[in-house]
């Protein structure tokens, strides 16, 4: 919505500058997004009174004319009929400029020179040249000479763009910002004649005058849907002379961000501006029949708007139907059937209530949104619809000439409603704390022009009923009131007050706890948190080579997604993590250690999908490049699997490593992480079907855990006693048949020895004297008795039931 | 013997290596050395020069003893001091980097924002991102057909399910889950969803954080102390904010709450549009309907709820002027925020 300073000052006279108006409007809730300063440049454009016409020497259509500005006289060459001995037009003489960056110059007309040219307005508003049958424009008679176009004429404005929230549909009309402005800067509103005859503002909403005449408009109007449409006034005005509303209109509309079109439609828009209420103009005497029907449209019905398309009505949209057929889509925009024109002699004016939702549905199909359909989809005043069409009527017959019937066609199936809330000063002490007293509410609601009624008392409190304009279609309850009082009491104004101090009130939240220090480890293990988008390609999942009875294959697919690459929820953080790969490889990064935690999501037979909370690791290249000191670390299995037993010893899980895990990873070379019977997560390098899938290079590990199982096995640490006694290493080495795991022997060799603090694997070996087909595996083994010192004999003891144990369990020959 | 006694000092003093001294050791203290030659002919003077001479080349012995300790320990710290003098590193070389990881900026935020709320008394409440149109909206005063709807492009998965257009649904869940109890103060962050294809300032998936407070007498005051509080804790103790009447169906009287820019500090620039206010967060008091809808009597208590995104104040703390880095974790980007 955008308001022209000075038309918004002839409603409520504001002694602020524009700038602090602004300031305070945004203060107040109405907020001004942008306040533009528009100028139009005409300098060198004057006033001057036509001398002396003749005719072109030459060239029947043209006229020479001696213009006088004060100070000089020109010769100009026109056909404009308003080239006429007496009158007082503008002149841009050579060397003056008009907007579109023109200069004007002196031009040569079949043999008679111009010195410059006379204005129209299309000309200084738009820079375009005069329309069809469009005059220059003529000043009032007295208008001094000389004067520049800009003085005269007043058309520089500040203009605010208005950035309103859904529920400032009464700020969608200048008088509304009007009234706003009013309550807040105490100055007094100050309506056309007709606004107040109908107390347009008044807490009753508008209502007819005494004086309204009884007189039943000559149309009959049907309204078989009042769900759809449960108002429509219209009144016929005849006689208009076709032409151009007046140059301050053509400025306002478009200062307001409209097109002028001509003087009927711009008085539509003018006053749907002026009062919210949209209005639509038809072409009388194109109308079929002599009832106009709002209906729902029929099947297979079609019209051809004002904009020039063919549109196919959906059954259920609401139009406005003569004899023929559909001649507007409701609230949307007219047919070009029943367009005025510059023929037109006689108009029916439109004025009614559509309801919100199906206009919006409308518009919506037919993505055809229109200040019209702004309006009517946030419901407009129910009452206004008469004064809105006497105060068109009232214009077009001022710049038309044309004869508005007396009174009007007003089909009405609307209950009126008076809508009055009881409001108690105990909602503004609960709600907002300040103490603001019964009496400055009720200064409040008078300003704002609603009808406080007696104030009682209470107990504590103080309580009046409160009438509330219908056209405050915001306002439904009493803390709705509130609102209204706060907002003009000023949120500046309320004093900031801590918390009080309390027991910390939520759902508890032991569990984001152990997520955060999860972080820190995958941080402090040189791992780079990345966070990627849930929404996938179906072929995301498909390049990870699930097949189809793996859950990860189809994800959640959305009903209307932005693009088929946004179109499932992901069930998986890898593909995620290999496009973070995939990226930086393409920006030439050597390696890199990235993890995520987030949702993914599963469809599930309950009315919502699954979602669970998983943690994924992917490792590529060079995690540290090589350097002087040291060789580069690679990207392997066993660098991954450190970080992440690490992790799981650390959150106190106890889990262990089975070999082969699925998709997509390297069969040989990944494991699943199982603790209790359920598989917690999988580890491993990635399939090089998938890295060649990927266009992927070099060494790539990658894991993913189920978040929610790990911080489900998490333990808080007890202290154990630190033994007295020194501990003692011994070394083990044991040849096995190549395909036994580590894993077995050192379950072995724990499960055997007494004692023992530790065991880690310091090597494997499998070359000769090794023989074919078997393997050694070195074991260091470091005992830490708590209650005395272990002796030779005590370790000799220990070796030989780990040898015979090792024999039975795996077949392990000892070598030292 | 004196004249020997000279001799064998000089010699000692002389000794340029430990070896050396090694030598000369076994030269004069050995087995076959000459003082213990010396006094093996102790036996054989005469009785009464035997005591005389015994002491004498004990003495002499001990002198000599002495002295080669003292000559080992100085050869010894010349030899110690001659091998620190070889030992020199170049000390511009770098040193052996460990492996430095960092968190994403968003989750640094988080962290900041999660401690001033802990520090306020408040939890937090992670609820679910797919959700029911009902929980989302129905719950929240946005019944179907509700302008404000329009402004949340919603991302449907059915006809009645959702992604989540903001945390706001957490509201009602968190309350639903404290079955009553008070004081209710938790904030819900997590993961958000519109149908809003990707530039620099819109993605599809973007973050909020939701924070809600029901009690007894909770007023607008307090919600302009708990936000004033945040945003000093957030963007730094100079920090202001502004609050305008704004419109959520959930809240009322509802607000917008504006922190002082954190470029100019107020003054007006570029990144606030010259007004010198940043728009930060949607706010307001828990709307009577929504506080019922959470299994609370709006009648004994009131509250208030504030939202804002994460990204956004991400992206003002730290001056990020495109929201697409965020997603797109390029090592350049992530390296930047290494550290404590």
């Amino acid at each position: 919505m955008k308001v022209p300073w000075k038309w918004l000052n002839e409603y409520v006279d504001l002694d602020w500058t524009v700038e602090e108006t602004c300031e305070r409007l945004t203060l107040l809730g109405v907020k001004v997004e942008n306040l533009t300063l528009e100028k139009l440049d005409l300098s060198g454009v004057v006033s001057a009174l036509v001398e002396d016409v003749s005719p072109h020497p030459s060239r029947p259509h043209l006229k020479v004319g001696t213009l006088n500005t004060g100070s000089r006289r020109y010769t100009v060459v026109s056909g404009a009929p308003g080239l006429v001995e007496g009158n007082i037009v503008l002149l841009a003489a050579p060397s003056s400029r008009i907007p579109g960056g023109t200069t004007i110059e002196t031009r040569t007309f079949a043999g008679v020179e111009s010195q410059g040219m006379v204005v129209c307005a299309n000309e200084i508003l738009a820079g375009e040249e005069p329309r069809s049958g469009e005059d220059i424009i003529i000043l009032p008679p007295g208008t001094p000479l000389g004067l520049s176009a800009q003085d005269i004429l007043d058309l520089d404005d500040w203009v605010m763009e208005l950035d309103l929230t859904v529920n400032y549909s009464h700020c969608l009309s200048i008088m509304g910002v009007a009234i706003e402005a009013s309550a807040l800067s105490g100055k007094p509103l100050k309506l056309p004649d007709v606004f107040r005859k109908w107390d347009w503002a008044g807490p009753l909403g508008s209502r007819r005058p005494p004086d309204d005449p009884d007189e039943a408009g000559e149309w009959k109007v049907e309204l078989p849907d009042p769900d759809l449409c449960p108002r429509y006034v219209g009144k016929v005005v005849r006689g208009v002379r076709p032409g151009y509303a007046p140059v301050e209109v053509e400025r306002r509309l478009m200062l307001a961000g409209m097109r002028p079109i001509s003087a009927i439609v711009d008085v539509t828009n003018y006053v749907m501006l002026e009062t919210g209420q949209p209005l639509h103009a038809f072409d009388l005497d194109k109308l079929e029949g002599k009832v106009i029907s709002a209906r729902r449209a029929r099947r297979g019905e079609v019209i051809e708007t004002l904009d020039g398309e063919e549109r196919q009505l959906e059954e259920g949209m609401l139009v406005i139907a003569d004899a023929l057929g559909p001649v507007a889509v409701a609230g949307v925009m007219g047919g070009a059937r029943t367009e005025v024109s510059m023929e037109t002699k006689n108009i029916l004016l439109e004025s009614a209530f559509f309801a919100p939702i199906p206009t919006r549905k409308t518009y919506r199909k037919l993505r055809l949104r229109t200040e019209a359909s702004a309006r009517f989809e946030k419901t407009v005043d129910p009452t206004a619809q008469p004064v809105a069409i006497e105060r068109a009527a009232e214009l077009i017959a001022r710049y038309t000439g044309g004869i508005p019937e007396v009174g009007r066609t007003d089909a009405n199936v609307m209950e009126p409603v008076r809508k009055s809330i009881s409001f108690s000063t105990r909602v503004v002490r609960r709600t907002l704390g300040a103490p603001i007293s019964a009496g400055k509410c009720r200064e409040i609601f008078e300003d704002l022009h609603f009808a406080p009624g007696p104030v009682r008392k209470e107990g504590d409190f103080e309580t009046m009923e409160v009438t509330v304009p219908p056209r405050r279609v915001d306002i439904e309850e009493e803390i709705d009131l509130c609102e209204e009082i706060a907002r003009f009491y000023g949120y500046h104004r309320f004093e900031p007050k801590p918390l009080t101090p309390a027991t910390p009130g939520g759902p508890p939240n032991k569990e984001y706890v152990w997520f955060d220090r999860m972080k820190d480890f995958l941080v402090a293990m040189g791992g780079r948190e990345v966070v990627t988008t849930s929404l996938l390609a179906p072929d995301d999942l498909l390049a990870m080579g699930w097949d189809a009875s793996d859950t990860r294959s189809t994800g959640v697919p959305l009903m209307d997604p932005l693009s088929s690459s946004e179109s499932i929820l992901r069930t998986s953080l890898l593909p995620g993590l290999l496009k973070v790969v995939s990226r930086n490889q393409s920006v030439r990064m050597p390696g890199g250690f990235f993890w995520e935690t987030g949702r993914v999501f599963f469809p599930s037979t309950e009315e919502l999908p699954l979602e669970a909370l998983q943690l994924g690791l992917v490792m590529y290249g060079a995690l540290k490049e090589g350097s002087w000191v040291e060789g580069e670390s690679e990207a392997t299995f066993f660098r991954l699997k450190g970080v992440t037993e690490t992790l799981l010893r650390l959150m106190g899980c106890d889990a262990s490593f089975l070999p082969g895990a699925s998709m997509p990873f390297h069969p040989g070379i990944s494991a699943r992480v199982v603790a209790g019977h359920s598989t917690v997560g999988e580890l491993g390098e990635l399939h090089p079907l998938v890295k060649k899938n990927l266009n992927l290079t070099g060494k790539c590990a990658l894991a993913w855990f189920s978040v929610e199982a790990i911080l489900a096995m998490a333990r808080e640490k007890r202290f154990s006693p630190i033994s007295k006694f020194m501990p003692v290493e011994r070394d083990i080495a044991v040849v096995v048949q190549a395909g036994v795991p580590a894993g077995a022997v050192v379950k072995i060799v724990k499960e055997t020895a007494r004692d023992l603090h530790s065991v880690t694997v310091f090597d494997v070996y499998d070359k000769p004297p090794i023989p074919e087909g078997k393997k050694s595996i070195a074991l260091r083994l470091t005992y830490s008795p708590t209650d005395r010192t272990l002796t030779e004999e005590d370790l000799s003891l220990d070796r030989e039931r780990i040898v015979k144990a090792l024999r039975d369990g795996v077949g392990g020959e000892i070598r030292l | 013997m004196d004249d020997m006694g000279e001799r064998v000092l000089r010699e000692i003093e002389e000794a340029k290596t430990l070896a050396g001294l090694d030598q000369l050791r076994l030269k004069y203290l050995g087995k076959k050395g000459e003082i213990t030659a010396l006094l093996k002919t102790v036996g054989s003077l005469p009785k009464e020069e035997r005591p005389g001479f015994g002491a004498k080349v004990n003495a002499l012995r001990e002198v000599i003893e002495t002295r080669l300790r003292e000559k080992t320990a100085s050869l010894e710290r010349e030899a110690l001091e001659e091998k620190v003098r070889q030992e020199v590193v170049d000390v511009t070389l770098p040193g052996n980097l460990p492996q430095v990881g960092s968190l994403h900026p968003l989750t640094k935020a988080l962290r900041e924002i999660v401690g001033i709320f802990y520090g306020m008394g408040f939890t937090v409440y992670e609820s679910r991102e797919a959700e029911t149109d009902e929980m989302n909206f129905v719950k929240l005063n946005l019944e179907p057909g509700h302008p404000a709807r329009d402004a949340q492009d919603t991302l449907y998965l059915t006809d009645t399910t959702l992604l989540r257009t903001h945390t706001s649904p957490g509201q009602i869940r968190g309350m639903l889950e404290m079955q009553g109890r008070l004081p209710v103060r938790f904030i819900v962050p997590g993961r958000v969803y519109r149908r809003d294809p990707m530039d620099a300032s819109h993605s599809p998936v973007f973050h909020q954080v939701e924070g809600l407070v029901i009690d007894r007498h909770i007023t607008f005051e307090h919600l302009k102390g708990c936000f004033l509080e945040f945003a000093r804790g957030f963007f730094g103790p100079d920090t202001e904010i502004r609050l305008r009447p704004s419109y959520f169906p959930f809240t009322e009287p509802s607000a917008e709450i504006d922190v002082s820019c954190t470029i100019c500090r107020g003054k007006g620039c570029q990144v606030c549009g010259r007004t010198g206010w940043l728009e930060l967060s949607g706010a307001g008091m828990a709307h009577p309907r929504v506080i019922r809808n959470g299994g609370y009597d709006p009648d004994e208590v009131t509250g208030f709820a504030f939202g804002f995104g994460l990204d956004r104040a991400a992206m003002l703390k730290w001056g990020i002027d495109d929201l697409r880095v965020l997603f797109e974790n390029d090592l350049r980007f992530l390296t930047q925020f290494e550290g404590l």
